[in-house]
């Protein structure tokens, strides 16, 4: 074997950055001797387009068996010299560099000490490069697809986005319409935007847009199973029947009235009818209502067809419609399936669930919608007019027994309904109790100011949850006990307490964890790769995260997560090119593996899968980033972490010690 | 007479994302220290099996510096801990062979700590120097000579113990 040895002096004869501090001719003359040294060259700026160009044409004359370069940081060049090995037709992973400067040159004043040391590290190199091997990239072919779970503001951005650069989306959602949260919402904190009006055209691009036959939406559906890895993943989506069809409906609304069954709506707090055929709400998209089959009488059994009969599309009412398995390939798949609000009944001071005119906060923002069940007027449920409205902030958040983080969005949100008390129902005083006001950005701040400076709205300070208490008069009027206010703002009479609740893990959350392998934080968010640099990202390759069930957020937070999940979605599988696969990743020897499982949990990356029937485990190169930590794990040593295999690392202990 | 003073070799092992950056920011500082520890790069501390610190040992080190990112900062997300882990109880087993928890330092360098990185060599090679030079170890019970070559590339004797023994299936 013939190593080539080449010692970088960073400038000039002896005057560059390394040949100043260290005796390059005397390393060369403890080097030139060791077994398997061909030679030992010293070269000025390896680095520099004519060290690079002078470098290429050496190696591809002399073509070594392995090249161990001692000049700057790896971190700095190995990049630069891995190019400079193909170039010169050899693997780039017979190359070991030395940092002989940062780690040598720049730290060591005795030319003496610096020269010994050198030549320390170079042995253990020329000894660790013998065991190299020529590594190669793998090449993958995968799907550009991309499943998108979710059609809330970040689901909808991240399949828009997608589908702009001519992606095949899928888009799952549960619900029978498109919008997630602020469909819901008639006004939109901080400019008091409508939230249909918001959304609808982004809705309408979806569903009717030149870009509508790049996105097969799947509403009443959900993600039932995943196999596979990033580039390549087969999932399964079952859809419940809606029995009436998206394609033919018109929405001309002639079959609802018709239909014989009411029920309470959930939307409007029970306080409205609903009918078995009807739209989830009023002005959801797609305009096209859904049966709801627990009180049909047809799918009950029954005879009735009345809607069916009613309908002016023939075909639109299919009683027969059935739950379908839809599969689909995929290259990635983005997770935004939204938040849900916090059960604040569990923070038992507050009052919910015990007095009828304490609300949490999506219940009074429909109490309020015009088209809510009191056409947006403030009353109570026995139609009092609401003279003074408390609103708690921080209800079960910042609370260690509840939600211990901050839910991002409740503040403002509180502010929004100050500001819509204020216009429906003027003369109608409002009580803040907060503990932080959350207020960032150039336009939130400004809401908070005008909540904060009107003629109507008071603010009091609380600092734990059990500060406040929620307690009912027998005439049903509510007072708040703060004990941590002042003594003359200790009671608050009022009329109505409105709860601002938290966020937390939304429901098909854990079921979803477990089919992807994404895991969710201790706070039940889904958790990102990082919290700072990669947010967008979820530690299984290929699994993107947006919106709010990465980390409450508002919806800009929301829009632009989905955006940036499908930016890394188009960067990771881009059409035409086929995955590369890095080659420093771990690997089983299946033959030798005793099938323990002890490195399966130590992988975050989920990159280690057991196999049944041989019951070995294996690594998965296309998820596997390198780190080692299974190698180091694997109690039979069987795992070889390729390019830092245990050879090579004893190689360099042995070199160094001599 | 004057003897030079007791030079210990040191076998450092960086994690590639932090410590051996922050041992690039000492060096693009030119912060001076003892050139006792020659370096060993991994990706990650989680690499870092527990026989190659005994290794160090065996063959002839006076001690090993182990530097890992901050807890909480793992390039990997929490192999640190891992590493962590796998220190205590080298470390135990270090002691049970006579060899001082003090000859086997685990600290944290981040990427921007170049100054910790400098004095974590200064205080590693200065505590090593005033335990002297590693004792021998004792000999194998087999009479061997020292560390036996063939076993130690793969760990294959080790699995095929692993292989055959009823505590392992």
């Amino acid at each position: 074997m013939k190593t080539g040895i080449y010692l970088c002096r960073c400038g000039c004869d002896n005057t560059g950055n390394v040949s100043a501090k260290i005796d390059l001719p005397a390393v060369r003359e403890a080097l030139i001797n060791l077994p398997n040294v061909g030679y030992c060259d010293l070269v000025n700026l390896a680095c520099s387009e004519d060290g690079q160009n002078a470098l290429a044409d050496h190696l591809a004359e002399h073509k070594p068996d392995r090249v161990v370069i001692a000049a700057c940081s790896p971190r700095e060049h190995e990049e630069t010299f891995r190019k400079i090995m193909i170039r010169a037709g050899l693997n780039p992973y017979l190359m070991q560099m030395v940092n002989i400067r940062e780690h040598i040159a720049w730290v060591t004043e005795d030319l003496a000490a610096a020269t010994e040391k050198a030549v320390a590290a170079l042995r253990a190199a020329v000894n660790r490069v013998s065991h190299h091997e020529a590594l190669a990239k793998k090449m993958l072919d995968v799907s550009t697809d991309v499943l998108v779970v979710g059609a809330g503001p970040a689901g909808l951005k991240a399949a828009l986005t997608l589908a702009e650069a001519g992606r095949q989306v899928t888009l799952v959602e549960k619900s029978p319409i498109l919008g997630g949260y602020p469909v819901r919402f008639e006004d939109i904190f901080p400019k008091m935007e409508c939230g249909p009006c918001l959304l609808e055209p982004i809705m309408g691009q979806v569903l009717h847009s030149d870009l509508s036959d790049k996105i097969d939406l799947r509403l009443l559906s959900e993600l039932v199973e995943v196999t596979g890895f990033f580039g390549n993943f087969n999932v399964k989506i079952r859809q419940q029947p809606r029995f009436v069809s998206t394609h033919s409906c018109i929405g001309c609304g002639i079959c609802m009235p018709e239909c014989p069954v009411e029920f309470p709506s959930r939307v409007n707090l029970g306080r409205t009818q609903r009918r078995a055929i009807d739209y989830e709400f009023f002005g959801g998209l797609p305009n096209v209502p859904f049966i709801d089959p627990t009180v049909c009488t047809n799918l009950l059994g029954g005879d009735c067809t009345i809607c069916r009969d009613s309908c002016p599309v023939e075909g639109t009412i299919d009683f027969d419609d059935k739950e379908q398995i839809v599969e689909k390939h995929v290259g990635a798949i983005i997770l935004a399936i939204g938040a849900k609000l916090y059960d604040v009944s569990r923070v038992a001071n507050l009052g919910h669930g015990v007095f009828p005119e304490v609300y949490d906060s999506f219940a009074f923002e429909r109490l309020i919608a015009n088209n809510g069940p009191t056409d947006g007027r403030l009353v109570t449920k026995d139609g009092r007019e609401v003279k003074r409205l408390a609103i708690v902030h921080c209800a079960g958040s910042l609370d260690k027994d509840h939600l211990p983080h901050c839910s991002a969005v409740c503040c403002l949100n509180a502010f929004k309904f100050n500001h819509l008390v204020g216009h429906k129902s003027p003369g109608t005083e409002v009580v803040h109790f907060h503990k932080t006001i959350v207020a960032p950005g150039k336009e939130d701040f400004e809401c908070y100011h005008h909540a904060r400076h009107n003629d109507y709205s008071t603010f009091i300070e609380y600092h734990e949850p059990s500060d406040l208490q929620v307690s009912a008069a027998a005439d049903g009027s509510l007072t708040v006990t703060c004990s941590s206010a002042p003594p003359d703002k200790q009671q608050t009479t009022c009329d109505m307490v409105v709860l601002m609740n938290g966020l937390t893990t939304q429901e098909g959350a854990d079921s979803l964890s477990k089919l992807t392998e994404v895991t969710l934080d201790q706070t039940g968010f889904f958790e990102e790769l990082n919290g700072r640099s990669d947010v967008a990202r979820s530690k299984v390759r290929g699994v993107y995260l947006a919106g709010i069930c990465q980390q409450p957020g508002d919806i800009a937070r929301s829009m632009m997560q989905g955006a940036a999940a499908a930016g890394n979605a188009l960067s990771g599988l881009v059409t035409g090119r086929q995955l590369a696969i890095e080659p420093v990743t771990a690997e089983v020897d299946a033959d030798r593996c005793s099938g323990c499982r002890t490195c399966i949990p130590v992988c975050p990356y989920k990159a280690i899968e057991f196999v049944d029937g041989p019951n070995v485990a294996r690594v998965n190169a296309a998820l596997c980033v390198g780190c080692g930590t299974c190698v180091a794990a694997c109690p039979a040593g069987v795992i070889k972490g390729n390019h830092f295999t245990n050879d090579e690392i004893y190689a360099e202990i042995e070199a160094l010690l001599r | 007479m004057n003897t030079p003073p007791f030079e210990p070799k040191i076998i450092g092992f960086l994690c590639n994302w932090c410590s051996y950056a922050g041992a690039d920011k000492a060096g693009a500082a030119q912060l001076n220290y003892p050139p006792n520890v020659g370096t060993i790069r991994v990706m990650c501390t989680g690499r870092i099996d527990p026989q190659f610190v005994l290794k160090a040992f065996a063959e002839g080190a006076d001690g090993v510096v182990v530097l890992g990112c901050h807890p909480g900062d793992c390039h990997y997300k929490e192999q640190n801990y891992r590493m962590i882990q796998r220190h205590r109880l080298t470390v135990k087993f270090l002691e049970q062979f006579g060899i001082p928890a003090d000859r086997c330092r685990l600290d944290f360098v981040s990427a921007a700590e170049g100054e910790k990185f400098a004095r974590v060599i200064r205080e590693t090679v200065e505590a090593v120097r005033a335990l002297g030079p590693m004792p021998k170890l004792p000999p194998p019970p087999d009479g061997g000579q020292g560390v036996d070559r063939s076993d130690r590339s793969d760990g294959s004797d080790r699995s095929d113990h692993h292989q055959e023994c009823s505590c392992c299936h």
